[in-house]
């Protein structure tokens, strides 16, 4: 029996490729996102600990250093630290670290230098040691004020030579530093840009503080434990300082970035797995149309003594030695995706080395535990449908599907159908967003279920209407396409469900995001007062010179400060972390907030709150209450409610929900925080227009920082949100590329069942080029078919998971029919591309041979 | 039999009550030592408005030539007239044009589009000329062949006769130069058989079509003005007026010949 299955899967080994290449694509999106993400996650591993001191003495800090990327703060310790340091016991050397991460720096023509994709521009204070990631390979060391060293990816990327000069916009101040040296990276470069200046300078232009350091480095002497020493340093150096070996310091950096990375995995894995479950449908058509051209053959084996179950597993077999196959190439071909990706990340600035690849255990028993797993489930049913062939079969007419009635599915189908329907319906019109996000999912996934089931039933009358033109402008072409999509409603459902599930998908992102796009392009008109706004792109915050060019523009009127700091907030026994928002007092006319309670000028008030009502009430706070506000470790304040603002308004455009409090107060708890946005006003009588192009002209010298005005601000947003879609697109077009295998798939094994009849219709006088015709139309129908229950579901999806964000504000429903138009439009073409070799194969056939097949 | 082949003048259209027409019609299958003729310089001419028979024991060719004189197949050698063209030189696009307007088929089975109802099938071939057929010599085969009320079924719902009828009226419905039928009644019961030969019978008689019709059954040939005899690719006798038992008799006379 084994013989017998292993001949046969090699017998058909031209329509098992397809399906092979079905779990191929699966397996090697998991595996190559698996090898991406441990390459990384090593890499990075092995970057910070190679690059970390045995010990590094920090300043204390409330909150982490990622926190200081929105205040644009830096914390310190006192430089001569160092000394005592050095004197500790064990200790083999002691290094004074500067480094900062808000500088922005341009080259003359005020192009930024660094780089521009959210990765930091880290400047730092030079000095030799094995720790450095860099080593200077041309040029020398920055010797005095008004000099630095570049890194090499950074230079070559931007162009910068030895000689140039180059402005550096720092926190106290811009100065111009010339290139001496160029630095290379011997470790991985992470993305960043690094810039060195001697310690002098860098405490000076950097910090704005002589005897400032931001770290200090300590060596351990030979045979002194890393533990040993953090334990004699914070013994000797007293609390107020954070020491962590080195270890210790390699572990926060790792799991900073670590949880990043788990984002970046699942979402990739998300996506594979929507490849996997199309996938499912190709190999389960592949089976049954395998299983029903055989029917013949296993009534043969049933006929002579072979089992049910024999037959049964002869056909789990072949799906087993599918999935091994599939899996092994899926591997091979993830090593590649892998590589792929690495190089994609290169181009963000992070340069991997394909000698650095990753394989861990866990790659291949996934990629084999998916292909294997995937296969075997997709076979199941037909092999079932095989065991039962009774030896009767053998005497029958070969390729007749069975007739089984549909009534069962159409039960079923309609049962999870109309489940799935209600549960989308409850979301819709829920209350509550957690219960309803709760809801939208089992709609999801139930609606998904009932149509996949459903498909077939609906082929008919939907093929019916979408090819009820071909007769009419195709001729018996376009008519016998249209009864050939219909022949196997079950072929045509599952084939087209395929591609229903990836199109769905886009077509239900689409709706939400267009509608986010509408609600924030309404909220920009309700909310921005505004004429203007200066803000950095990734959100990052600029020094003050940036503030007062837009000041001392000419036309320029009112001019609003937002600045935002990491906090903790504490009422009632409970604290959390929270940012606070630190305002003008002319807020009102920048971005004309609502209040429940209060008003801003009672809310920005010394000593004042505002804080969302959701927050007031779950802490059972009024106007009046006060919250302590804990800004820093050493400074915390009692703050008396000024201002409520409604609940649950989840802006994307204003404050949002965070506690906003005076600029006063904030000044005088934790001074020198930069500005975050700024939001300036035409004066009265002066052209809009004008006036922009006037702060544009000011503000050339600053490329980290952009002025828009209210339409900017939309296309703004627009254009993230269209990034985004691009992004999980792209990430579905595995999915689709899938689908379309599918359909290939279909006719290729629908064009060998029909061979007869093509030769039957080329006798009788088809043109091959009618013929082709004929096999196009009909896979047109096919994936238009899918695309319009696809897009069916996905509307719905969409505008269910639209109601849950109207209860988050976002209240616009924007049904995006350009994007509608084109994803039917590109269903014809995905039909068409579909029927390509297909097409090809049947016009090739020989006539009289084809007349002839059995 | 046929003219011979050095009196003709190639490539010139024969005229004459011709429906069809070969000139040293060779058809060969492998090259050098392998070499088998299945065809050996046949020259044959197919009467227009007659039922003409193929007959010869099985390998005699009879399937092969009947392929190449429809254009189904390309010869080796030789020339192939079907009314006034020359068919071996024609391209893949003119061949398909010309079995779609001049010839028409019945197979031994699966002669019919399952998807199509019986009607569809009849006017298939017009159709995809995206021609209109002429209702009237349409209505006269479907009635002739008693379809009339059948025209609305599937391929499916007919019995083996009755799709072989309706495979007759479609090779009839455009009113080709000739029908080629290859086995027509090969896997019918006697009777259905007998019925589809009575009707190609009328077809010739009635409706004035020029029939050929490859068949290993006597009883089948019998129907036929003319039989001709293949026998290892060359036609060796040919039979007019036949009847079953003569017929049967040349037919003992290749086993004969076989067996010395």
């Amino acid at each position: 029996m084994l013989k017998a299955t292993l001949r046969s899967f090699f017998a058909h080994k031209g329509r098992m490729a397809l399906s092979a290449l079905a779990v191929l694509l699966s397996v090697a999106f998991v595996a190559g996102t698996l090898i991406f993400s441990d390459t990384l996650s090593r890499t990075f591993d092995h970057l910070f600990s190679s690059t970390s001191a045995d010990v590094t003495v920090g300043p204390r800090r409330e909150f982490d250093a990622n926190d200081e990327r929105y205040s644009g703060t830096v914390a310190t310790l006192p430089a001569s630290l160092a000394a005592r340091a050095a004197k500790v016991d064990g200790v083999a050397a002691a290094h004074v670290d500067v480094a900062v991460g808000n500088t922005t720096v341009v080259d003359r023509r005020n192009r930024p230098v660094g780089p521009t994709t959210g990765a930091p521009t880290l400047a730092l204070n030079w000095y030799r040691s094995d720790r450095s990631p860099v080593e200077i390979t041309s040029g020398r060391a920055p010797g005095g004020p008004g000099e630095t060293v570049i890194d090499a990816d950074t230079a070559h990327r931007r162009h910068v030579r030895i000689g140039d000069t180059l402005r550096v916009v720092a926190a106290p101040g811009t100065f111009p530093a010339k290139v001496v040296g160029i630095a290379t990276f011997t470790t991985t470069n992470p993305g960043a840009a690094l810039l060195f200046f001697d310690t002098p300078t860098a405490q000076a232009r950097l910090l704005g503080r002589t005897g400032a350091a931001t770290a200090i480095s300590v060596d351990a002497a030979p045979g002194v434990g890393n533990t040993r020493l953090k334990q004699r340093l914070a013994a000797d150096l007293g609390p107020g300082y954070e020491i962590r070996t080195q270890g210790e310091q390699a572990k926060t950096a790792a799991e900073q970035l670590g949880s990043f990375l788990d984002v970046l995995k699942y979402a990739l894995l998300g996506f594979a797995g929507i490849a996997v479950l199309v996938g499912v449908f190709l190999i389960l058509n592949t089976f049954s149309m395998l299983v029903a051209q055989r029917t013949r053959e296993l009534g043969l084996l049933r006929a002579v003594g072979a089992s049910r179950r024999q037959v049964n597993r002869s056909v789990l077999v072949e799906a087993l030695l599918l999935g091994l196959v599939g899996s092994t190439l899926g591997l091979a071909a993830g090593f590649g995706l892998a590589l792929l990706l690495m190089r994609l990340i290169g181009k963000a600035g992070v340069s991997l080395k394909a000698s650095e690849l990753v394989f861990n255990w866990p790659t291949p028993v996934a990629a084999y535990t998916v292909g294997v797993l995937v296969t075997m489930v997709s076979a199941y049913l037909p092999a079932r449908r095989a065991g039962r062939t009774t030896p009767m079969a053998a005497l029958a007419e070969a390729g007749v599907p069975p007739s089984k009635s549909l009534r069962l599915r159409t039960a079923v189908g309609a049962v999870v159908t109309a489940a799935g329907a209600a549960a989308l319906a409850a979301a819709a019109t829920g209350g509550r967003a957690g219960d309803a996000a709760l809801m939208l999912g089992a709609g999801v996934v139930l609606t998904l279920i009932g149509m996949v089931v459903l498909g077939p039933l609906l082929a008919r009358p939907v093929v019916r209407t979408v090819g009820g033109a071909f007769p009419a402008v195709f001729g018996a072409v376009g008519r016998i396409s249209q009864r050939n999509a219909l022949r196997n409603p079950r072929r045509t459902g599952a084939t087209a469900a395929a591609l229903m599930i990836g199109l769905a998908l886009v077509g239900g992102l689409t709706v939400v995001g267009t509608s986010m796009a509408g609600s924030i392009d309404q909220e920009i008109d309700q909310t921005l007062g505004a004429d203007y706004t200066v803000q950095n792109g990734v959100g990052r915050p600029f020094p003050p010179q940036v503030t007062e060019r837009v000041r001392s523009t000419p036309g320029v009127g009112t001019v609003i400060r937002e600045r935002v700091v990491p906090a903790r907030i504490e009422a009632g026994g409970h604290s959390e972390k929270v940012l606070v928002i630190a305002a003008d007092p002319e807020l009102d006319q920048g971005l004309r907030p609502k209040y429940r309670a209060g008003s801003t000028a009672r809310g920005l008030a010394p000593g004042r709150i505002v804080v969302n009502g959701e927050y007031a009430d779950k802490r059972g706070l009024g106007i009046g209450d006060s919250v302590s506000v804990r800004f820093s470790r050493t400074r915390s304040q009692k703050l008396t409610i000024g201002a409520i603002t409604p609940s649950q308004k989840n802006q994307a455009v204003g404050n949002g929900t965070n506690p906003v409090i005076g600029m006063d107060t904030l000044e005088r708890n934790v001074p020198g925080v930069l500005d975050a946005v700024v939001m300036a006003d035409a004066a009265p009588g002066t052209d809009k227009a004008h006036v922009r192009t006037a702060l544009e002209k000011a503000l050339a010298s600053f490329p980290q920082v952009q002025v828009r005005d209210q339409a900017d601000y939309k296309d703004l947003v627009r254009g993230q949100i269209n990034v985004l879609l691009g992004l999980v697109y792209g990430l579905l077009g595995l999915a689709i590329v899938i689908a379309v295998l599918g359909v290939v798939n279909t006719l290729a094994l629908s064009v060998i069942e029909r061979t007869r009849e093509i030769g039957l219709l080329r006798a009788i006088g088809l043109s091959r080029r009618q013929l082709r015709r004929m096999i196009r139309l009909e896979s047109v129908v096919i994936a238009v078919f899918g695309a319009l229950l696809g897009l069916a579901l996905g509307l719905g999806w969409g505008v269910a998971a639209q109601r849950i964000l109207a209860l988050k504000g976002m209240k616009v429903l924007e049904i995006p029919w350009p994007t509608i138009l084109t994803v039917m439009v590109g269903s014809v073409v995905i039909g068409l591309v579909a029927a390509l070799l297909p097409a090809l194969r049947a016009s090739r056939m020989n006539v009289l041979a084809a007349i002839a097949h059995e | 039999m046929s003219t011979p082949a050095q009196e003709q003048v190639f490539g010139r259209a024969p005229s004459g009550p011709t429906a069809a027409r070969a000139e040293g019609l060779t058809k060969a299958y492998g090259s050098g030592e392998t070499q088998v003729l299945a065809l050996d310089s046949v020259d044959a001419e197919i009467a227009r408005g007659r039922f003409t028979a193929i007959m010869g024991p099985s390998g005699s060719g009879k399937s092969t030539l009947m392929h190449c004189l429809a254009g189904l197949d390309n010869v080796t050698r030789g020339q192939v007239w079907i009314g006034e063209h020359e068919i071996t030189s024609l391209n893949e696009r003119e061949l398909t044009r010309l079995r779609r307007d001049k010839v028409g088929f019945v197979f031994q089975s699966f002669n019919l589009l399952p998807t199509l109802t019986a009607g569809e099938n009849i006017t298939l071939p017009m159709d995809i000329a995206g021609r209109k057929p002429d209702q009237e010599w349409v209505d006269t085969v479907i009635d002739t062949l008693g379809l009339r009320d059948r025209l609305r079924h599937r391929p499916a719902q007919l019995s083996g006769g009755q799709q072989q009828r309706v495979a007759c009226a479609r090779a009839l419905a455009s009113r080709p130069e000739l029908i080629f039928a290859d086995e027509p009644t090969g896997n019918l019961d006697s009777r259905s058989g007998e019925e589809v030969l009575a009707f190609l019978r009328r077809a010739v008689d009635e409706l004035h079509q020029t029939v050929v019709m490859v068949t290993h059954d006597p009883g089948a040939a019998a129907r036929a003005d003319l039989v001709l005899f293949l026998a290892d690719g060359r036609i060796v006798d040919e039979m007019p007026n036949p009847t079953a038992e003569a017929v049967l008799d040349r037919m003992k006379r290749f086993d004969r010949i076989r067996e010395t």
